[in-house]
């Protein structure tokens, strides 16, 4: 069996190894770094704008085959396994948490506090938003205020978005720009944002995706990655509780078997694979914690119709966000805590072959109809915090295996009593802001409906001072392993009332102090 | 089997052997395409601008891959890969509409095909619809729709962005 060995060993190709690993290489130059990618390798900057003109054309994937066919879980939100994982594809949101996301249990008596204090994740925030290139401007609300400003100014208001944003605000919500990892200007090698509007596949490079730092760790001999490479066991010292090593498989066809030694390792693999591999390997797992707490944010959304002149397309991939509900009163009423964004939106007419009276329509009769029955419209969503239970978990499916026989993951997502509790007080609220943004510009509100999964999910790792409620410290080393580490997603305890990418990576430059 | 039905089949099997052989790619009479798209787009367009979607929408045809990876989409994920090639009805259609087709032919056809609706996307169900779709769902059929310069599939920068794009000339 071919053996590696390296210093540092870190098992995921995504944002947060990508982050590890280039912080790591700075803290320790010369340090052996090898990463593990199960799936492909995409560094083909040149080729993303036909991919991208093949997604518009025909609907085609903009990343071919970035998925394993054999390696899905059930419950998972996504495919995507390859060289950036996730966020080769992200919209590049970068909100932050706020300070009451770790206070839960000493501010409202909910759930857990994180084993971190705000002001010491925050110097991290403003970390990530350097590495990453996030472009935004300050919030209006003065509890988050940044240490250090955003590195780039924010990406402009489209003219849609401006009448978003004044229909928005005569509700009484402040609404901005979402912070980005979107260039406005030339940053980090990487060109300026061009406004294409498929941010899923930036043509330009704009967008930051773990790809572009991977190329360049690697062109700088920092690092080493093995992609088609599935790591399927950790394996310990004999007679020791630290690990020795990684074993696997080439995912190349020729199936070959690969071990990896290294001083330490770290599991950067996400919320669904981190854990998975941790069963498989009955590591880290002497409380029986592993696979517990899944979390994610529920959300709702309301199409809401308005007399407005709005152009949808002008900058799709890009949207408002109100600050307005990160906070509650603690001690008292309901706790309700989410954000609130506003994104273009189509009218609900569309161009149609028939009118109401069933005469043809063609040519120029399609647009004159459109035109009389078109109707401004806005998306508005709220990502709720929710808390999970302890049999909100990720298992193992003994009935879905993949090629080499190992049991596939399964999520289920489920609530603590206090999170089902306030449920339909969650929703009352929620109905009563979207009733508060439609009372202006003759709004009608045409849907609200419950998201049926939980967005950005996150934990299974989950970190705290107790090993007998948590997997890890909050550096996301495990309890039962001194040199073993869990970094990013599965890490978190609740996934908040935002996107979690920006505070997968900011814990991830934090545990990188302690790697 | 009849003699007539013989041969219609194998005139068929003919047609379907030729369509695998050429793979994915079908070709389509450029000239009955253009006289359907001078009756189904709009005329404001002009000629050369109907012409032009006609083109466009062959090269689209032309371009077509067979089960190419559709992706997997995001919160219950399913991969998903493309269809037949959607064109392989339309030499057979656009023969029937005649070379130079009126709205009565094309009414009649899409009444006979049982199409009352625009497809999001060309399914084959008729190349008249389909060639509605094509248009009015493209980046150029949305400005159209809003008399606006949206250029939603262009890389625009950020010079007119904070303009009304209806007013943009």
């Amino acid at each position: 069996m071919p053996v590696k060995e390296s210093d540092i060993c870190i098992i995921g190709g995504g944002i947060s190894a990508a982050m590890l690993a280039q912080k790591l290489s700075e803290l320790h130059p010369g340090i052996a770094i090898q990463v593990i990618e199960a799936g492909r390798t995409t560094f083909d900057l040149p080729g993303r704008f036909a991919n991208r003109r093949r997604e518009q054309l025909y609907g085609e994937n903009p990343w071919p085959d970035d998925f394993i066919p054999d390696q899905v879980a059930d419950g998972q939100i996504s495919h995507t396994m390859a060289l950036g994982g996730q966020a080769l594809h992200w919209g590049g949101t970068c909100n932050r948490f706020s300070r009451e996301d770790l206070e839960l249990r000493s501010r409202y008596g909910l759930y857990t506090d994180w084993p971190i204090q705000w002001d010491d994740l925050e110097r991290y925030y403003c970390e990530a938003e350097r590495r990453l290139g996030v472009s935004g401007a300050p919030s209006p609300f003065p509890e988050d205020k940044p240490s250090q400003p955003y590195p780039m100014a924010a990406m402009p208001l489209s003219w849609t978005l401006e009448q978003y944003k004044v229909w928005g605000e005569k509700a009484g919500f402040p609404f901005q720009g979402v912070p980005q990892a979107k260039n406005t200007v030339a940053y980090d090698g990487r060109a300026a944002c061009q406004r294409c509007g498929t941010c899923d596949i930036c043509p330009t490079g704009a967008k930051y995706s773990p790809d572009f730092t991977f190329q360049a760790l690697l062109k700088a001999g920092k690092i080493q990655i093995d992609d088609h490479t599935l790591i399927r066991r950790l394996v310990l010292e004999p007679g020791k509780s630290t690990v020795a090593a990684a074993q696997g498989n080439r995912r190349d066809g020729s199936g070959t078997a690969v071990e990896y030694r290294a001083k330490k390792f770290v599991l950067a693999a996400g919320y669904t694979w981190s854990s998975h591999l941790l069963l498989l390997s009955s590591l880290a797992n002497r409380s029986g914690q592993v696979g517990k707490y899944m979390n994610g944010h529920e959300f709702t959304t309301a199409i809401i119709e308005l007399d407005a002149e709005v152009y949808p397309g002008m900058n799709p991939d890009y949207g408002l966000i109100s600050r307005q509900f990160f906070r509650c009163a603690a001690g008292g009423g309901d706790y309700v805590r989410h954000d609130l964004r506003i994104f273009e939106f189509s009218p609900r007419a569309q161009p149609r072959l028939k009118n109401d009276q069933g005469q043809w329509l063609f040519g120029d009769e399609v647009g004159e109809d459109w035109r009389q029955r078109k109707r401004a419209a806005a998306r508005v969503r709220a990502y709720c915090d929710v808390h999970p239970d302890a049999t909100s978990e990720l298992t193992l499916d003994p009935s879905q295996r993949n090629q080499w026989g190992d049991p596939l993951p399964k999520i289920v997502h489920r609530f603590d009593a206090a999170t089902q509790a306030r449920a339909g007080a969650t929703q009352d609220h929620l109905a009563k802001v979207f009733a508060r943004m439609a009372a202006n510009q003759s709004g009608k509100i045409v849907s609200v409906s419950q998201g049926n999964y939980l967005d950005h999910p996150a934990g299974g790792c989950r970190m705290g001072n107790d090993p007998a409620t948590s997997v890890c410290d909050s550096f996301g080393r495990t309890h039962d392993h001194e040199n073993l580490f869990v970094v990013g997603a599965p890490t978190l305890p609740a996934a908040g009332c935002t996107n979690g990418t920006l505070t997968f990576v900011a814990l991830t430059l934090r545990s990188a102090t302690a790697i | 089997m009849q003699r007539r039905s013989f041969f219609r089949w194998l005139a068929g099997l003919g047609a379907f052997t030729w369509l695998h052989a050429q793979g994915d790619a079908v070709a389509l009479d450029e000239s009955a395409l253009a006289g359907l798209a001078a009756v189904v787009l709009p005329a404001s367009l002009g000629r050369a601008g109907t012409d032009k979607v006609a083109q466009q929408f062959a090269a689209w045809c032309r371009d077509y891959r067979e089960d190419a990876d559709l992706g997997y989409g995001y919160g219950h994920p399913r991969t998903r890969r493309s269809g037949l090639n959607p064109a392989r009805n339309y030499p057979r259609q656009l023969a029937a509409l005649g070379p130079a087709p009126t709205r009565a032919a094309v009414e009649a056809a899409l009444a006979a095909a049982a199409i009352t609706a625009l497809p999001r996307r060309p399914n084959g169900g008729h190349v008249a619809s389909d060639l509605m779709s094509f248009y009015f769902t493209s980046a150029a059929g949305n400005d159209y729709l809003y008399r606006a310069a949206i250029l939603r599939d262009a890389c625009r920068g950020f010079e007119r962005n904070a303009e009304n794009p209806s007013h943009a000339s």
